[in-house]
């Protein structure tokens, strides 16, 4: 027994009236008892999970537990700062109880009245850069440690170019963005006066020149270069969580393509460190305690080894890392650098640097229903989404603001599409397309291939010249008449991949945009819920 | 014995003034309180290196037998919590920072202090790998005290840092880099606050003063800038640490009782480690030290009952014996466990006082900047 023990059993027997507390504590306890039992049987709560898309694979272990506890678990998979964005914001805030986020940083940038609770990191996993074996071996670096230098030089040789996720939208971006800077800088920590640096900016956009296809989600990105690779599209290079890494190379592996051989650069990585956090919306204390019992058991030493088994990093003593796999360089136990985030100030800065100057440009042709079904309040919706899109101050609040390098066409179709309205990121440019929007009228039919075919044509000028990231984003809300083949034949024979992104709204008919952006490689976004958010989430698909 | 109508009448009587007399005692009773199933729900805001001590089980249960109280505690910077509008405003019936300077820099802020009590006491150490740690014995910045222990020269360490020394040039060629030793944010926590402090009293070889702060200001400010990004909690940081080995976090500063609370929480987890990891977690104690007290500020007379509840023999014995919390006057307790037992020092000899408050916001004011 220790001193202080001895002091606490000393006082109780002294205290007058223990004996009475005694039975008070016997009596009261019986229906405590029976109330405990009875809750045992009571079922859980309904949760929102809102997570990363890194994190999809550990989704099945979370239902585990919900579906043991008999508690209703919705998952909605965001980018870690659109997470941020969405605890910031007071007039929107974030629906959910539990974020799970790739790193904490953006919790501690964004939280700002701390309604974060109980954050604790599940899982780590550096961000590093996935190439394909043999341009590996083509670069010689299967045989040697690869510094960001290499890597810059492998760019600008135009000996390589990789898939990576928008530094503004997804943490594995930003991640990656901001290893490249502060080493491509020579220092251990980026400053201010380094982002106002021609040189660092050349060196930086060299590397961003390197950019093939980018994402507003890292899970996808994986998923694109699976799928693409299915086609007979073989990227170069990723850049990813090593886990996620880790899960394409599984599936290349297994349909006997070639996989990826992973580069750790000697002098630094960011490094995701996976939080779960409970988010406070005065549910009370029944969600509160469920979500730190869900903590509990993905902590837990049997949840971690299987954490571990995916290829995710877990802290010292937990369970052992998953097996190395010495053919793709990979090994979630070899210690790294990790390079050291700057200061808040400085992260801000340069992800407005990233969006403005350095990134490469964006291609973008717009094509926005206006057949007579939008008539109302879909029409009145597209017009706020415009307003959005082209008003800088608001674009540049959730760092997806245009720059003067950006190209823009919009064009408004129904039966048919109408003129290609050209334009820039510039300010005039901008307007211009801001009033264009505020004149749209809902009137006719629907073909949105006729209009995908037109975006086609009024894009190829520019597109030749390979400075750009093009992107079609289709809106409809309709089924669509007109001609796919014809589309993507076009499509085909213009040679330039360009991406078609769909926004679904009203009673869309979604298989028409899945086909499109499956065929061409993008992605389709419910609008139903606001074309706001959906437009802007598909600023960080290029 | 046959009873009369009268004597049963006077009986109900009799028991139900006993039974009203009883409610209420009991209602003034924080003990009968608790056990009524009466709850006292408290807001506030804690320092995060606390929310596992308020999340046991046993100090859960323990609070509500003190007085049923339940405590709804979010995690907050302590200097922020002690002067930030957005967390003020939202009306916290208390505050449980991390340093009695801050029941100062609250008071300055406007709040009402009902009354403030140190409950806890923990020095602040920095943490380490002992691969690193031994680079640093080499190096002679450290020393080590027993087999996993250390004591640090962070004079000497902060003097490497300002040169803008090499891990290889400190003895850890291991390492990538320039060498850094990280705390939280000065601005928010109070890890980071009271380094700040320690920092600038090793600088100027005295207490700092507002007058050492124009020599020493910049060397100060140097270090900190040298740090980049500093999280706003040290739960965050040390968890941050763990997690992130020796490669991520070589050195960073916390409370003496973190790696202690991570080690009793799972220990079967710890012996693995110790078995098996490639690095190990080892506390450094700096020469001298400061002594981080955690004062609960009861804003809310309401609260005064949490401060009498935290003080009691029992919660105290699970803050030493589960979370290594040193008490009020900054003892320790006993520790059965010799898995923590040869990590911490019995006793810290070399304390420096904290500048007082005008210098520390002088100092903070600097380094936010």
């Amino acid at each position: 027994m220790t001193a202080r023990t001895a002091i606490v059993t000393a006082r109780t027997a002294m205290r007058p009236g223990a004996g009475f507390a005694r039975f008070l504590r016997l009596a009261l306890a019986i229906p405590v008892l029976a109330g405990a039992l009875a809750s045992c049987s009571r079922p859980g709560p309904d949760i929102t999970i809102v997570a990363g898309s890194e994190n999809k694979p550990l989704e099945p272990l979370v239902q585990e537990f919900c579906t043991a506890h008999s508690a209703k678990c919705s998952f909605v998979y965001k980018g870690s700062l659109d997470i941020g964005f969405g605890l910031k914001s007071t007039s929107d805030p974030l629906q959910a109880d539990v974020i799970w986020p790739a790193a904490s940083i953006w919790v501690d940038l964004f939280d700002e009245g701390r309604r974060v609770k109980h954050l604790q990191s599940i899982s780590q996993s550096p961000v590093v850069l996935g190439v394909r074996k043999s341009k590996a071996e083509a670069l010689g670096w299967t045989g040697r440690e690869v510094t960001t230098a290499d890597i810059l030089a492998a760019v600008r040789d135009g000996k390589l170019k990789f898939l990576m996720s928008s530094a503004t939208q997804s943490n594995s971006g930003a991640g990656a963005y901001l290893a490249m800077l502060t080493t491509a800088v020579g220092k251990d920590l980026l400053g201010e006066a380094d982002l106002a640096s021609a040189d660092v900016r050349d060196k930086a956009r060299s590397l961003l020149a390197g950019v093939e296809r980018t994402s507003g989600s890292s899970g996808w990105l994986g998923d694109l270069f699976l799928d693409q690779d299915q086609r007979g599209i073989h990227y170069d290079a990723m850049w990813n969580y090593e886990s996620v890494l880790k899960e394409t190379n599984d599936t290349l592996v297994a349909r006997g393509s070639e996989p990826l051989w992973l580069v750790y650069p000697k002098d630094g990585v960011a490094v995701s460190d996976g939080p779960l956090g409970y988010l406070d919306r005065g549910r009370g204390s029944e969600v509160e305690t469920f979500v730190l019992d869900l903590q509990k058991f993905l902590l837990g030493d049997d949840a971690q080894k299987r954490i571990a088994a995916t290829g995710r990093r877990i802290g010292p003593g937990r369970a052992e890392a998953a097996k190395p796999v010495a053919d793709w360089n990979f090994d979630p136990s070899r210690p790294i650098t990790a390079i050291r985030p700057p200061e808040p100030k400085v992260i801000w800065a340069a992800l407005n640097l990233y969006q403005d100057a350095l990134r490469r440009p964006s291609l973008t042709t717009l094509c926005l229903d206006v057949s007579g079904s939008m008539d109302g309040p879909g029409i009145d919706q597209l017009r706020a989404a415009m307003t959005f899109l082209f008003t800088p101050d608001t674009t540049r609040d959730l760092l997806v603001q245009w720059s003067s390098e950006d190209r823009i066409f919009a064009i408004a179709f129904s039966s048919a599409p109408g003129p290609a309205m050209p334009g820039s990121g510039a300010p005039a440019d901008q307007e211009r397309l801001k009033e264009w929007g505020a004149g749209l009228r809902a009137d006719g039919g629907t073909d949105m291939y006729a209009c995908a075919w037109q975006a086609l044509r009024a894009m190829t000028p520019v597109l030749g010249t390979g400075r750009f990231l093009p992107a079609i984003v289709i809106m409809t809300d309709g089924q669509s008449q007109g001609d796919l083949q014809g589309f993507l034949q076009a499509w085909r024979e213009d040679g330039h991949k360009v991406p078609v992104f769909g926004i679904t709204f009203g009673d869309a008919d979604r298989t028409q945009l899945d086909r499109l952006a499956a065929e061409t490689g993008g992605r389709v976004f419910d609008g139903r819920s606001g074309l706001v958010d959906a437009f802007r989430a598909v600023r960080g698909y290029n | 014995m046959a009873i009369s109508r009268r004597a049963v009448g006077l009986g109900i009587l009799g028991l139900s003034a006993a039974a009203t007399g009883a409610l209420v005692y009991g209602r003034s009773s924080p003990l009968i309180r608790g056990y009524l199933g009466e709850e006292t729900k408290l807001f506030g805001f804690i320092g995060g290196e606390k929310e596992r001590f308020l999340a046991n089980p046993d100090v859960v249960s323990a609070l509500r037998r003190h007085g049923g109280l339940v405590l709804d505690a979010r995690r907050a910077g302590s200097v922020e919590m002690a002067r930030e509008r957005t967390l003020l405003d939202q009306k916290p019936q208390f505050l449980w920072p991390s340093s009695s300077v801050l029941v100062d820099l609250a008071r300055a802020s406007g709040v009402k202090i009902q009354r403030d009590q140190v409950i806890l006491n923990s020095p602040i150490v920095v943490y380490s790998w002992d691969v690193v740690a031994k680079g640093l014995v080499a190096a002679g910045l450290a020393q080590p005290d027993g087999a996993v222990r250390y004591r640090l020269d962070l004079a000497r360490l902060l003097d490497a840092i300002l040169q803008n020394r090499a891990w290889a040039d400190i003895g850890v060629p291991s390492l990538y880099g320039r060498a850094r030793l990280l705390s939280t944010d000065p601005n928010r926590s109070n890890s980071g606050f009271m380094f700040a402090g320690l920092a600038a009293n090793l600088l100027a070889g005295e207490v700092a003063t507002p007058q050492s702060l124009t020599v020493v200001g910049d060397k100060v400010q140097a270090i900190f800038t040298g740090m980049g990004y500093k999280p706003s909690s040290s739960g965050k940081m040390f968890e941050d640490y763990i997690a992130g080995g020796p490669g991520a976090q070589p050195l960073i500063v916390g409370y003496e009782n973190q790696l202690v609370e991570w080690v009793l929480e799972d220990e079967a987890r710890w012996s693995r480690l110790e078995a098996a990891a490639p690095a190990k977690p080892v506390i450094l104690y700096p020469q001298p030290t400061v002594f981080s007290a955690h004062p609960l500020i009861a804003i809310d007379e309401t609260a005064n009952a949490l401060i009498d509840a935290l003080m009691s023999p029992d919660v105290q014995e699970i803050a030493w014996t589960k979370h290594g919390f040193r008490g009020p006057l900054g003892t320790s307790g006993e520790i059965d466990t010799p898995l923590v037992k040869d990590r911490i020092l019995p006793r810290i000899d070399q304390v420096l006082p904290m500048p007082d408050i005008r210098t520390m916001l002088a100092l903070i004011d600097r380094l936010a900047a």
